[in-house]
């Protein structure tokens, strides 16, 4: 990783008796686009305060460059804001909204003009700068505030569910422009989202966070293939998970008894612990097409079938008597009928232990 | 059919209307009457009777004094107003519930308690019947409306957008004089039209704190006891026309705020 620029050292926040974020430690490196996923109420949204200065935390300390501001109010630290219901101002023209900060910093205003000219180029609002807000479509209002916050240059840029707001077209295409402006600026984002694909697409680095706690950490091809936990194999994308006790261990991998038989899996347990083993939709193969070193992991019937162009998505039941629910993407080619019997097939190291 | 189904509503409708605007529809007309008696018969349309108002001394400086205390009162009213709900909204003190319920109390006590405690306390301190204890009982009257016009619009979305112009490096006073001004200016303006409109027709507070500059109300009052006369009526047309005018402009304001969100 590169050298961390925030570092937050077990910090803690409650409201009464609800605990929102318990001893968190996350270190993020500078120029990485960090995206906190999590449902609401796991504690994402106040830890991203917690680093802008807009909650104080009951314990802990958050590091910026070095520098400990836990206790610095927000105009004081080196972060910017772009926020969920982007707080423009609504009484002042595009520029003057851009340029709000650089005249806070007592910028003189030719030269606060040109710089708002630029960022608005940037986030493509060129020639913008004398309209008024209200004159703004959502998706234009969105491109100011985040325009507002990178005009005055932060080193790290808070984004509060920035896109929420946006219908699902738009918010795919402000997915990209936010990965394109990161990687030109070279600034670290991070970013705050309850959506597991738009954090799939745009993040380094993604932090699953689960009731007040880092459930995962890494990059989101490494957490999607090998997550840490049973709550991040679930709420990255689909998965299917077979709950077993350890039968054997032999060095770096176990062997698991599950409903579906006995599975040999890469992963340390304790000789007789529960466990599960998690495996993706598109990781359990038909005969026909399942890899050379794939193991067969019993029969399942089909219940449910969808055609999805790239995919036929099926559910279907295992297990002795029916009592595993599976989730299925088959090939688009292949014949299928609801009831029919298949072999399913899964390579090992598609197969993940999870002991927590 | 459709009709005589509607019908009881209608003359409902119609009844209620005319119990709440008849006397105004009354008194307004009669402000035109060619005659001495503000009652029925009508004898014809003239403007005498305005001419005579506006040539009036005792009613002219009545209006002056209403206007004085008016624009004053309210203007103190909508200040402190604000500066409470700011205060309530954004830095809210211990046991806030009960201080929010103290600064709504007065509105539910009536003019002439008021009134008379005010009496009382400004005789204790020394100040006499004058119109600047007219005004400070109706600041009195209209600071728990003025505050609550203007904590209402001090919501979560109008935080976030201070929290933003702190975050962009705003202090304190910069984000309230630059951000929380500007953008309440239509409710600050709502709340000082709604406070003037009723220190501009309060009778009892201006009766019992008022000796020798009566506000425009208490010179009515005062005309009346010796008869009627369209003078009068002409005078309380003006009065209720601008109460009429400033509630229209009040309603406006607010729903260009509303419209914004």
């Amino acid at each position: 990783m590169a050298e961390p620029l925030v570092e937050l050292v077990g910090i803690s926040k409650s409201y009464g008796s609800m605990v929102a974020v318990a001893g968190l430690d996350l270190s993020i490196g500078k120029g990485e686009f960090v995206v906190l996923l999590g449902p609401s109420g796991s504690g994402k949204t106040t830890v991203l305060s917690m680093i802008g200065g807009f909650i104080d935390p009951d314990a802990g300390h958050v590091r910026i460059g070095g520098a400990d501001v836990t206790l610095l109010p927000p105009a004081k630290r080196p972060t910017a804001t772009v926020f969920q219901d982007y707080a423009l101002f609504p009484h002042m023209s595009v520029r003057a909204n851009v340029g709000f900060g650089l005249a806070m910093r007592k910028v003189p205003k030719a030269e606060r003009t040109e710089r708002a000219e630029d960022v608005l180029r940037l986030v493509g609002l060129e020639g913008f700068g004398a309209r008024g807000i209200h004159q703004l479509s959502g998706g234009q209002r969105q491109r100011v505030a985040l325009a507002r916050a990178i005009a005055v240059n932060p080193a790290v840029l808070l984004l509060d569910e920035p896109l929420g707001a946006l219908d699902l077209a738009l918010r795919r295409q402000m997915q990209e422009e936010l990965v394109r402006i990161q990687k030109r600026l070279g600034t670290t984002f991070v970013h705050v989202t309850h959506d597991q694909e738009e954090a799939m697409s745009i993040a380094d680095m993604i932090v699953v966070m689960n009731r007040g706690v880092v459930e995962d950490m890494g990059a989101p091809t490494r957490i999607y293939r090998r997550p840490a936990s049973l709550f991040a194999a679930t709420f990255m994308g689909e998965n299917n998970l077979l709950a077993g006790r350890v039968a054997s261990v032999s060095g770096d991998a176990v062997t698991v008894e599950t409903p579906l038989g006995r599975l040999a899996v890469a992963g340390r347990a304790e000789s007789g612990a529960s466990v599960h083993v998690a495996v993706r939709p598109e990781q359990l193969h038909p005969a026909a097409t399942a890899p050379e070193n794939a193991a067969p992991v019993g029969s399942a019937r089909i219940q449910e079938l969808v055609f999805q162009g790239t995919h036929w998505r099926a559910r279907a039941v295992a297990g002795a008597g029916g009592e595993v629910a599976l989730l299925l993407r088959l090939p688009p080619d292949m014949r299928l009928e609801l009831g029919m019997a298949l072999d399913l097939f899964a390579r090992p190291e598609d197969m993940v232990l999870l002991t927590r | 059919m459709r009709l005589m189904r509607q019908l009881p509503a209608i003359v409902y409708m119609a009844a209620a209307f005319a119990f709440i605007f008849l006397p105004v529809v009354m008194l307004f007309q009669y402000s035109f009457q060619d005659g001495v008696l503000p009652v029925p018969p009508f004898k014809g349309f003239s403007l005498r009777w305005y001419a005579a108002l506006f040539a009036d001394r005792k009613l002219m400086s009545g209006m002056g004094s209403s206007v004085i205390v008016g624009l004053l009162s309210s203007a103190a009213a909508t200040v402190l107003g604000f500066l409470a709900a700011y205060a309530m909204a954004r830095r809210p003190p211990r046991r806030a519930k009960l201080v929010q319920f103290m600064l709504m109390a007065p509105i539910s006590v009536s003019y002439l308690i008021i009134a008379l405690g005010l009496l009382f306390s400004f005789n204790l301190v020394g100040i006499g019947k004058s119109l600047t204890a007219v005004g400070i009982g109706h600041v009195v009257i209209n600071l728990p409306l003025c505050f609550a016009i203007l904590y209402s619009q001090l919501g979560e979305h109008q935080a976030n957008v201070e929290r933003a112009a702190q975050d962009l490096g705003a202090s304190d006073l910069q984000a309230l004089l630059l951000i929380t001004v500007p953008m309440l200016w239509p409710a600050l303006l709502a709340a000082f039209f709604i406070a003037f409109t009723l220190s501009w027709d309060e009778f009892v507070i201006a009766f019992l704190l008022s000796k020798y500059d009566p506000t425009m109300p208490v010179v009515i009052w005062s005309m009346l006891r010796s008869g009627l006369s369209p003078k009068l009526n002409a005078a309380g047309t003006f009065v209720f026309a601008i109460s009429v005018v400033l509630v229209i402009v009040v309603e406006l304001l607010l729903a260009r705020r509303r419209g914004h969100g």
